[in-house]
């Protein structure tokens, strides 16, 4: 593929390969109008494929995921375009001319089954970055049983070259001599979806992540509990694999903040610590958890009945302090807390097995250099800025481009998909626009 | 005004009172200048009365008290004793002169020995003239409390406050005092309370480390709201709360008077080189009064300057410093006395613009924050760039300036004072110098750089069992290291945790004690210039 | 396609383990063996994930594998996941109706968590209902209807307008039908917004004057639906004016934007009784005529009939920003008065909110956190003063306010006719009273019936710029069959056996 021009009227270009992007995708592909969805990393799916459960209906997220991802495989009408970047964009709505990077795989798409077989023989071992770095990867990889496309990559930085999976491959897929190579598009409208990003949990220092085996972030805890994770669904401590009898959850951590982090609410942590919170009591009885919150955000639809059913039903206990520290015991790897109980009016400490912290949720950091190829403007946090916050949240200072999902905004995921259809709405009217003017 | 000098007499019950009692019935005739006070014994008097006194604008201070061996309480007029050597050397520091204060043996049958010790006094006095502090008053006029609150309020962001509990969470004084909560002194204080806040006890017991401050999301500055209502607070709570009966700032506040001339060069080491002009001038703050206060704990206080100047001039460097230098008035802003601060900054500002420097060093964190950001904040913009000494002793590291002569195998670990390490951010250039002494490893408290542990009292206030327990937390957390030496470079923290490990505690004393050490004599020890 | 109703079936089963969703609990590798013994079954596997794309795979190569004429997927909720099955065994050319699903998680495996054996037993009777069924199955064609290009939107407020504008430039003829007599909805009655304090009515006039003047737009004031009839592509829409008369169209969608009005707290805190309780909306009212006369003391309560043991107990969502905007509003005013905003949990989510929130500390207002347990009381005292005591949560102290006005934050509620609509339309609403869609997380805005879609405040209670994401949102997916303009319908439909017809009433 090595460049591709389509009509101008007819297609569109997605930035971001999440939900809300595949949203935006099967919507206009759906329709008829031709679709190219572009993802930086080598799998569709995004943050939503990371989650075990998603709130308030505790569905299984890569169970609901799935079937959009296939779809977006299958659709006639959608091309797929993954470990792609964007590199230069020129023109205007209806008619944009778009410079991709296809960055190499070294393994030759039209020829690999999935097998796996090659990563059994990779003698190399990383840290797996869809499992937050909790699991194994080898250097030739899918970052998640269920890529779409399944399709290994070989991530140039820790392959040695020893060519073991050369060897192996029975569809003779590897291809070392694979270069980079450029994609021209020419589309009408052009949506972004590029998600979210963790806010770096080791600045709040008093709460010991990077430093405590045992203080996750969410994400890694997710991928803990999550069946498909490293440890295949089973919550455990890291530091000593122990069935934790004690879980604490810390929100807001570098939220809400006037210094040390940033001034938003991300909307979903305190939705989705619930929701950790139910799952760990639903593994196990015996464990106690507390969510440990400012403020409790239950604003969205069904998220007050669902926090009432965790604290009724399941016995998660929410406290209204913020710990001051985390403390650990270095022979046991345990951890103290010290917090206000407000019940008592005292100071105290808790000992618990793990903790999980729930850090801010920024706009994806790449979005800064995406801004400027783009030309939108960017707010103070990454957070690309709408052309009117009351009646135009989806559409930007650049006509023809249009913004969706977390990169525009915090939400959750039913905001998110709701959005990406407008943006495909606005995108489809840009291309409408543009098709009654060609017919002129 | 007349200038018949006044003196003050403390005289114990038992002996010397009845002795005075005596020259009356006596019809002996002494000088009327003196005025009594009957105490119960002699040991009761306390330097800080006598230091009142001499504020207040007597002329001389008597003590009289029975003879050795004879005291009702048995030994209360020998701790008088040593009592008045040390108020004497204090005396002599401040530049009013140890002859103001005489302590006598006078025995319930010496009339007449009573009626000439006070003939005696009077005519010492007249001769070396009057007390210079005379007729000032230091009372604090009444502040306009309205603009005081909002200015407040402006400033350090209480406002934004929304009650997350960080601060409890994290405040050192919380943990041991359950009564005490930033966050509801907060609350209390935006609700409309002021009055609860600013007549209450809580607002002395803050450590103003903050602790909370630092990790308060909504950047609320609780130390400085605190210090702002401290100003506007009832002076009975500050009396009652604060310890060594407000010496350190009855001493702070002389200073202010220009006709004091201290006499506080004394400690210099021969063949110290200074001058009264440079580029750089050493600003040593009160470690000359601090040395004399607490001499029965052998810190050795006073070698922290004298190290100080031993190798500024080993590395050719000639400081500037001040004869008549005041306190920085770091006491008085905390416990809220504004005006006398002001008046302290305003003369210490133009005493070092005289000098021409232009870098201020210090050794004291206290000193280096209050100069830096409250001098700064209070007086107006400095024209001289203020750096704490190991910011100094860190470039001279860098430029390999530093000659070390003697390499002791050893741990240290090393505190980062409230001062120096989370209000002012200094925390790797103490570490940089100690990491290049040859020999010496550098081992780290969990609890380091931003979230250190105070080292349990402000401003002398709130010395109670719950700050005691803070302090052996933290020389628990530093014994747990295996250091050898425990490093830091405040003066106050040494003397506190020295004042805890020197109690009777409900704690084996091993498990607390530590050898410490000043950042400027270790250097200097390994200089071999000690 | 082959005639297979002539042909003996031949069935494939395909077991899910779903992780270890399924796994966990269920003995899969028993039902696998257990569906081999069944009359009819040639092919039985188990897979780890059926869904992804190797499941798929094994499902196309089984059935080229073993020739297979049936097939039966045991894993999720048909929900889900049916639609995918069946693609894929048309892909391997498996008629689509041939393929029959067992739900052997959401209603086995995870109701029974705590049961693994009898799961295990139940799993093996739904395999074996789905076997038997599978082999009655026969072939379907679905047939292709034409779509009519036009759209009905019921509700012309800031959802139904931004929804029809958006449709109309795509090309597509749209109905507005609204019961007021004029377009504008809440915001008519809104004096400014958050987040940047603009003037409601200025911007709304532009939109409706746009919406207006849009050929693609007919616009039905004092007008309420009636009836409707058929279905996707083809509903047939009657209509009541005003004056009595009817009017009759057709449409391709439908599209439901009725908004939400909000809860009157009778009784509630003096509400009704004392003329200074009044509402959020009616202090905007006052606000946005000038009419609001300094108050020494305000006090506003918030979750007032929201957020309830039961019956209301949903959060608004919005209360909390407009409670903000309104105190805030009050301090530029009047900046001595006292504004004091008691709470629950304060909702300032978002981008923007949480900076509102510190701009409205900055301007002095007050805020005082209550426990649902011991909420505040409003008592009428002497020359119409109010005194408002509340339990201070953190204090835990109780504290007396003297106020001259009380407002109440009060929820979002659903109309007191959408119960008719949603009859009149067969689309359900949920426990809170709100349209309910037809999935949660991934189809937030469709209905579960095809062809009709929600947005704005009927579904749920939100902010300006939250429904014209969801007015956009419906604009795409109802211009997916209209812009396709011809659809494949569901084959299984309800017929009529003749035989057993008894009557036949008049239509």
């Amino acid at each position: 593929m090595k460049v591709k021009t389509m009509e101008a009227n007819k297609s569109v270009l997605v930035i971001g390969g999440g939900i809300a992007g595949m949203q935006a995708s099967l919507d206009l592909a759906d329709r008829g109008l031709k679709v190219f969805l572009l993802e930086k990393t080598p799998s569709i799916g995004g943050r939503m494929a990371q989650l075990d459960k998603t709130f308030p209906t505790m569905d299984c997220s890569i169970c609901i995921l799935a079937p959009k991802m296939i779809e977006c495989l299958r659709h006639p009408n959608i091309t797929l375009l993954t470990y792609c970047e964007v590199q230069d964009v020129s023109g205007s709505a209806g008619n944009f001319t778009v410079k991709v990077l296809k960055k190499p795989r070294f393994i030759d798409e039209e020829k690999c089954t999935g097998c796996g077989e090659c990563a059994q023989y990779c003698p190399i071992e990383v840290p797996n970055e869809f499992d937050m770095g909790i699991g194994i990867r080898k250097a030739i990889y899918v970052p998640l049983p269920q890529a779409v496309p399944l399709k290994y990559t070989i991530d140039e930085e820790n392959c040695i070259k020893c060519r073991l999976c050369q060897r192996t491959c029975k569809a003779e897929a590897v291809d070392f001599d694979q270069k980079p190579e450029t994609i021209n598009l020419n589309v009408g409208a052009i949506i972004v979806a590029t998600g979210f990003d963790m806010f770096d949990a080791r600045k709040r220092r008093e709460y010991g992540y990077g430093r405590y085996r045992n203080v996750l972030i969410s994400l890694e805890f997710e991928r803990l509990v999550s069946a498909s994770g490293p440890t295949g669904g089973h919550i455990v401590r890291l530091s000593d694999g122990r069935v934790p009898r004690r879980i604490a959850f810390i929100q807001c951590v570098g939220s809400r903040s006037l210094k040390g982090g940033v001034t938003f609410c991300s909307s979903a942590c305190c939705v989705y610590a619930t929701k950790e919170a139910i799952l760990i009591r639903e593994h196990d009885p015996e464990c106690e958890v507390y969510i440990f919150y400012n403020e409790l955000k239950i604003f969205g639809k069904g998220f007050q009945e669902f926090v009432t059913r965790a604290r009724d039903e399941w016995g998660v206990k929410y406290i209204r302090a913020l710990p001051g520290e985390v403390v650990e015991d270095p022979k046991t790897h345990d951890l103290t807390m010290w917090y206000e109980d407000t019940t008592e009016n005292v100071t105290k400490n808790m000992k618990v097995d793990l903790v999980v912290l729930c850090p801010a949720l920024i706009p994806t950091v790449a979005n800064k250099e995406l801004a400027s190829i783009l030309g939108l403007d960017l707010d103070e946090y990454g957070f690309f800025e709408c052309k009117d916050p009351l009646f135009k949240p989806i559409d930007t200072n650049v006509p023809g481009i249009f913004i969706c999902g977390y990169s525009q905004g915090p939400k959750d995921i039913p905001e998110s998909v709701a959005q990406a259809s407008g943006a495909a709405a606005r995108a489809a009217e840009v291309m409408a626009l543009a098709a009654s003017r060609e017919a002129q | 005004m007349s200038s018949e000098p006044r003196i003050v007499a403390f005289l114990c019950n038992w002996c010397s009172y009845a002795g005075a009692d005596l020259a009356g019935t006596s019809r002996i005739r002494y000088p009327p200048n003196i005025r009594i006070i009957r105490v119960m014994c002699s040991g009761r008097v306390d330097p800080a009365f006598i230091f009142r006194a001499f504020e207040t604008g007597a002329d001389g201070v008597l003590v009289g008290g029975c003879h050795p061996g004879d005291c009702h309480y048995v030994s209360g007029n020998l701790k008088a004793e040593k009592r008045m050597e040390n108020t004497k050397k204090l005396l002599k520091l401040l530049g009013l002169g140890p002859e103001r204060l005489r302590l006598e043996w006078i025995s319930a049958a010496e009339g007449e020995k009573f009626a000439q010790v006070v003939t005696d006094f009077t005519g010492t006095l007249r001769r070396i003239g009057p007390n210079p502090l005379k007729a000032k008053t230091n009372v604090n006029k009444s502040i306009d409390v309205e603009a005081v609150v909002s200015e407040a309020l402006k400033k350090t962001n209480v406002q934004y406050c929304v009650e997350c509990g960080k601060c409890s969470g994290s405040c050192p004084v919380s943990r041991v005092d359950n009564s005490f909560s930033p966050r509801r002194v907060v609350e209390r204080f935006l609700l409309g309370f002021e009055d609860k806040v600013i007549s209450g006890k809580d607002l002395w017991t803050c450590l103003s480390c903050y602790q909370c401050s630092e990790r308060c999301p909504s950047d609320v500055r609780f130390p400085e709201f605190v210090r702002a209502c401290r100003s506007i607070a009832p002076r009975d709570m500050l009396e009652e709360t604060c310890a060594h009966r407000g010496i350190p700032m009855t001493l702070s506040r002389i200073m202010i008077n220009p006709k004091i001339k201290q006499d506080r060069m004394g400690w210099l080491p021969e063949r110290a080189q200074i001058s009264k002009r440079g580029d750089l001038l050493y600003f040593v703050g009160c470690l000359p009064y601090l040395d004399i206060l607490f001499e029965d704990f052998n810190l050795e206080l006073i070698k922290t300057p004298q190290s100080v100047v031993k190798i500024l001039n080993k590395v050719g460097i000639k400081p500037a410093m001040l004869p008549n230098e005041k306190c920085c008035g770091h006491d008085l802003l905390w416990t809220g006395d504004l005006e006398n601060f002001e008046k302290l900054a305003k003369l210490n500002v133009a005493n070092i613009k005289a000098t021409g420097a232009k870098r201020v060093v210090t050794s004291c964190p206290e000193c280096y924050r209050t100069i830096k950001k409250d001098y700064a904040e209070f007086v107006g913009e400095l024209d001289f760039e203020v750096l704490h000494m190991s910011e100094l002793l860190s470039e001279l590291v860098d430029k390999d300036e530093l000659k070390f002569e003697v390499y002791p195998e050893r741990k240290v670990v090393y505190h980062d004072s409230c001062r120096l390490g989370r209000q002012m951010g200094v925390y790797e250039p103490p570490r940089k110098v100690i990491s290049s002494l040859p020999g010496t490893q550098l081992v780290e408290m969990e609890r380091n750089r931003e979230n250190a542990l105070c080292c349990g009292v402000n401003a002398w206030l709130s010395c109670n069992k719950y700050h005691k327990e803070i302090q052996m937390d933290r020389l628990k957390e530093a014994k747990a290291t295996g250091a050898d030496l425990l490093v830091t470079t405040c003066p106050k923290c040494r003397i506190h945790w020295k004042c805890v490990t020197s109690e009777k505690l409900p704690i084996n004393p091993d498990e607390i004690t530590m050898e410490m050490r000043d950042l400027s004599v270790l250097v200097a020890e390994a200089m071999n210039l000690a | 396609m082959k005639r297979v109703e002539e042909e003996t079936p031949r069935i494939g089963v395909f077991i899910c383990h779903c992780g270890i969703n399924i796994g966990g609990i269920v003995n899969v590798p028993e039902v696998v063996e257990y569906a081999k013994t069944l009359p009819g079954v040639v092919y039985a596997e188990d897979n780890l994930y059926t869904c992804s794309s190797v499941g798929i795979s094994k499902i196309k190569e089984g059935i080229a594998k073993h020739n297979l004429n049936r097939v039966i997927v045991a894993s999720c909720t048909p929900r889900t996941h049916e639609p995918l099955f069946r693609g894929a065994c048309e892909e391997a050319g498996v008629n689509k109706y041939l393929f029959e699903m067992a739900n052997i998680r959401d209603q086995c495996s995870w109701a029974h968590m705590h049961e693994p054996e009898k799961a295990t037993e139940k799993a093996k009777d739904l395999v074996r209902m789905a076997v038997a069924k599978s082999r009655l199955l026969k072939s379907l064609e679905e047939p292709e209807i034409d779509v009519t290009p036009s759209a009905l939107v019921i509700g012309g407020g800031i959802s139904g307008m931004t929804t029809a504008l958006c449709l109309a430039g795509q090309g597509f003829k749209v109905y507005i039908v609204e019961k007021e007599p004029e377009l504008g909805g809440m915001l008519r009655h809104l004096y400014k917004l958050y987040p940047t304090m603009q003037d409601a009515s200025e911007r709304l006039n532009h939109i409706v004057n746009s919406v207006k003047s849009d050929k693609g737009i007919e616009v039905l004031t004092s007008t309420v639906v009636k009836q409707v009839k058929g279905f996707i592509g083809n509903f047939e829409v009657t209509v009541q004016k005003a004056n009595g008369g009817t009017a009759n169209f057709g449409v391709g969608t439908i599209i439901v934007a009725t908004g939400a009005p909000i809860f009157e707290p009778v009784g509630m805190y003096g509400y009704g009784e004392y003329d200074n309780v009044i509402t959020q909306l009616q202090l905007e009212q006052l606000l946005k005529d000038g009419q609001l006369k300094k108050p020494k003391s305000v006090i506003m309560i918030q979750c007032v009939g929201a957020r309830e043991k039961e019956g209301r107990t949903y959060c608004s969502r919005i209360c909390c920003m407009t409670a903000i905007k309104n105190a805030m509003l009050i301090k530029d005013l009047y900046p001595d008065t006292d504004v004091h905003i008691l709470f629950r949990q304060l909702q300032t989510y978002g981008e923007h909110y949480e900076e509102h929130y510190r701009t409205a500390q900055d301007k002095g207002v007050k805020f005082i956190k209550y426990l649902q347990e011991k909420p505040p009381e409003v008592i009428s005292g002497k020359n119409g003063k109010l005194t408002v005591n509340v339990h201070h949560a953190l204090l835990d102290e109780e504290l007396k306010f003297g106020s001259d006005l009380v407002v109440l934050s009060t929820p979002l509620i659903q109309h007191e006719d959408a119960k008719k609509l949603s009859q009149i339309l067969k689309v359900p609403l949920g426990s809170d009273g709100f349209f309910f869609e037809a999935h949660v997380k991934l189809r937030p805005i469709d209905f579960a019936t095809d062809g009709i879609y929600v947005c704005g405040t009927a579904h749920s209670p939100k902010d300006t710029p939250e429904s014209v994401s969801q007015a956009l949102g419906v604009a795409s997916r109802a211009a997916i069959p209209m812009a396709l303009k011809r659809l494949r319908t569901e084959a299984i439909t309800a017929v009529v056996n003749e035989t057993y017809v008894v009557a036949v009433e008049p239509a």
